[in-house]
């Protein structure tokens, strides 16, 4: 034990001291808050702010739309009709991002063009849609009928269907949610394919340099072997933590600094909520909400970290082992780097297929398949992730560890036939690597 | 101290070892020769306990050697390698602590023996700053760090200029002075002869010779005398007649002759130089001994030619 720890040591020191690792480290962190930033400012409907332009020769309009201004979108009229070259062109458009085209006849022919100059976001077309045509639909109302706006709404108001899941009947495990799963078994698998790499490399750097030999006179090759990945996992640990402090303290930064009114209710639009409260869907009341951003919520609110924390780690440690040991067993047993390398792409597509088999349980959280891919070590680790923002019913909560058990059994019998691999292939040098050298040093 | 005793082993198919016995002493350097291929090397990592016989034992001091003894041997591999990125102190270290020192104690050691082999400045070089002879003698120093009472060195002065292959030579001697026993592979004949006291041949998996080095060289001797002499070459053919055959001569310089004689019927050395005396100027005379070299390509050679 002294020895693997001696061994593990190293293997910290040399990983910690590369430059690569440095680099890792610090742009690691600083790329996953930039993609943060861009959902943030990109991800809600507060971001884009628009200066409209609305011709309403007819005067159909009245000039208004709605009782109390956007925050995000400026409306002004128009009573004239203006080609779309002139608007595109003329200097005095030039202020305006977009034409909103009220035709005299819009109310039979129900066409309206906008003419834009950079395309708006889905949120904000939604937007400016909403609000024409709610302001059209007064006007019609009023031409048209008897009846008050009001009551008008009332009786157009569709049935809703809302699709409930009956053990979640208040949605607190929404879609959303799961791609944060998803992201946290994406990044156990990246971090298991850039330190099985690791392993892969330093077991046969410590082959092709020779020194390999001189360790296996003080030391077993289980006790190299297990000291080399409890040093590489240690590093990749170290490495996680200093991404947790960094992204922890970069959205900590960017929640006081820089988005300091996510949450202020001040920012929100009160008097349209208030308004139409009554009459509004949940979906149109959020809707109503300016300035509320689902990403935001997402990072800021609907996680539970601290569980995602630690199973992330359970299911980690797990994955790390069960994986490396196929890293290192390629690496002890194959002639050379190259050769080392070429075994190990049908491990990297296991990696490939097991992102496949999260982004599958995204999208079929129930299915029988995903049931097993529950429990296959290959797969399981990221499958966890994602069920796991899903939540597990009163009753069902052994499946994670019965999940996680197996892992771990898989895990120690690789490491045993990888250490069998790793103390008969370790001193071969120079040769092939073919699948029966694999079977002979197994059978040895 | 060392005792190897019936060690066999085969890789699949191959037989590296065959039955193979040797031993050596406390305060000897016992030399393992052989080709390549011959099997010391697998034979030497069954005594560093890398790979395990399929039938035999090792034992140290009579006890069947287990892992506690590896803290008392050090070994430095033919293909040995160090870790490039790593400074020589931290290397040491790292080697150090896996054969049982603590830091402390590695690093007093290790300031000893770069003091004595006037390297100081190197301590905190990495590897990959060293030049292929420097890096040699720097995994000599780690292993021999933890002062281990038996040394293994595989080809010790492949990599090395003559003056420090003099400088290693000279200190595996003082280690034997001190009552270490070293165990030395090498197909080095001439240090084999310089410093060793006993020697093994292995060839063909199989052990084929054992014994002291001057023992061996008085077995094979063929009663070979060498004379050199200043002088008439002529005159030195008569005055041997029919009582010596004269093997071959060698004329270094115009007048000056090394001759060598094999003695025939009952003739002696003493006979020689009676005949000789009076009849050249004799600057040297002595009995040739085969060199270690000419003992090992006598064995081997047959044994190759059989196999081809």
């Amino acid at each position: 034990m002294r020895n693997s720890w001696i061994i593990a040591l190293r293997e910290v020191k040399e990983r910690i001291g590369s430059r690569s690792y440095v680099l890792f480290a610090i742009f690691g962190p600083l790329i996953i808050l930039g993609l943060v930033y861009l959902l943030f400012v990109f991800g809600g409907n507060e971001a884009e702010k628009w200066n409209i332009l609305v011709t309403d020769k007819a005067g159909i309009l009245d000039n208004k739309l709605m009782p109390h201004p956007d925050p995000n979108v400026t409306y002004s009229f128009a009573n004239d009709y203006i080609e779309h070259t002139d608007f595109a062109n003329g200097k005095r458009y030039q202020q305006y991002d977009a034409m909103v085209e009220i035709n005299e006849k819009v109310l039979s022919n129900k066409l309206s063009y906008v003419f834009y100059r950079t395309k708006p976001s889905f949120n904000l077309q939604a937007k400016v849609q909403y609000q024409v045509e709610r302001r059209l639909e007064e006007v019609m109302i009023q031409r048209f009928t008897d009846l008050s706006v009001q009551t008008f709404r009332e009786i157009k108001q569709p049935i809703k269907f809302s699709f409930r899941n009956v053990y979640d009947p208040y949605d607190q495990t929404s879609d959303v949610r799961t791609w944060v799963g998803f992201f946290f078994g994406m990044v156990i698998l990246a971090f298991i394919a850039l330190f099985g790499m690791t392993i892969l490399r330093s077991v046969t750097s410590e082959k092709s340099n020779r020194i390999v030999e001189v360790l296996l006179a003080s030391v077993r090759p289980q006790q190299l072997l297990f000291g080399k990945l409890t040093g590489v996992g240690i590093s990749a640990f170290i490495q996680f933590f200093i991404w947790i402090i960094f992204i922890g303290l970069g959205l900590y930064l960017m929640r006081e600094w820089m988005f300091p009114s996510i949450y202020d209710a001040s920012s929100m639009n009160m008097a349209e909520l208030t308004d139409n409260g009554r009459i509004l869907s949940v979906q149109e009341k959020l809707y109503a909400g300016k300035e509320f951003n689902t990403i935001v919520d997402l990072v800021y609110e609907r996680v539970n970290f601290g569980v995602m924390l630690t199973f992330f780690v359970l299911f980690f440690i797990g994955g790390y082992l069960f994986y490396g040991s196929f890293f290192a067993a390629i690496g002890s047993t194959a002639g050379t780097e190259n050769d080392g390398q070429q075994f190990i792409l049908p491990v990297l597509l296991i990696l490939a297929l097991s992102a496949y088999a999260g982004y599958y349980t995204v999208a079929n959280p129930e299915s029988e398949l995903t049931g097993w891919l529950h429990y296959i070590p290959f797969t399981s680790p990221v499958v966890v992730m994602v069920k796991l923002t899903y939540g597990y019913a009163a009753g069902e909560a052994y499946q994670i560890w019965l999940s996680l058990i197996v892992l771990l059994l898989s895990a120690f019998f690789c490491l045993s036939v990888a250490s069998r691999l790793y103390k008969n292939g370790v001193l071969q040098f120079g040769h092939r690597l073919k699948l029966q050298h694999l079977f002979k040093w197994l059978r040895k | 101290m060392l005792s190897v005793e019936h060690i066999s082993k085969s890789f699949f198919r191959k037989q590296a070892l065959d039955d193979v016995s040797l031993g050596a002493e406390k305060g000897e350097i016992f030399g393992l020769l052989g080709p390549n291929g011959a099997g010391k090397t697998t034979l030497i990592r069954i005594i560093n306990r890398i790979v395990e016989p399929d039938n035999g034992v090792v034992r140290i001091n009579g006890a069947i050697m287990t892992r506690k003894h590896l803290e008392h041997i050090g070994y430095m591999p033919e293909e040995r390698g160090l870790y490039k990125s790593m400074t020589v102190e931290d290397h040491a270290v790292f080697l150090g602590r896996l054969r049982g020192l603590s830091k402390q104690d590695v690093t007093a050691k290790l300031n000893y023996w770069l003091d004595k082999f006037e390297i100081g400045d190197w301590k905190k070089k990495r590897i990959e700053e060293l030049s292929k002879g420097m890096a040699q003698k720097v995994q000599f120093i780690c292993t021999v760090l933890h002062e281990p009472e038996l040394l293994i060195l595989d080809e010790p002065y492949s990599g090395f200029d003559p003056i420090n292959t003099e400088l290693i030579k000279n200190e595996l001697i003082h280690m034997r002075n001190q009552g270490k026993t070293i165990v030395l592979s090498t197909h080095n004949m001439k240090s084999v002869e310089e410093i060793c006291d006993r020697v093994a041949l292995i060839h063909h998996s199989k052990k084929l010779l054992e014994g002291r080095v001057a023992d061996i060289q008085e077995e094979r001797k063929e009663g070979l005398y060498a004379i050199r002499f200043r002088g008439n070459m002529i005159a030195f053919a008569n005055a041997l007649w029919s009582g010596f055959e004269v093997v071959d001569t060698e004329n270094p310089s115009d007048n000056l002759f090394i001759v060598r004689v094999k003695m025939r019927g009952e003739n002696t050395f003493d006979d020689l130089l009676k005949v000789l005396i009076g009849q050249v100027k004799i600057e040297a005379a002595w009995e040739v001994l085969p060199t270690m070299q000419d003992i090992f390509i006598s064995i081997v050679q047959p044994k190759l030619t059989e196999a081809l």
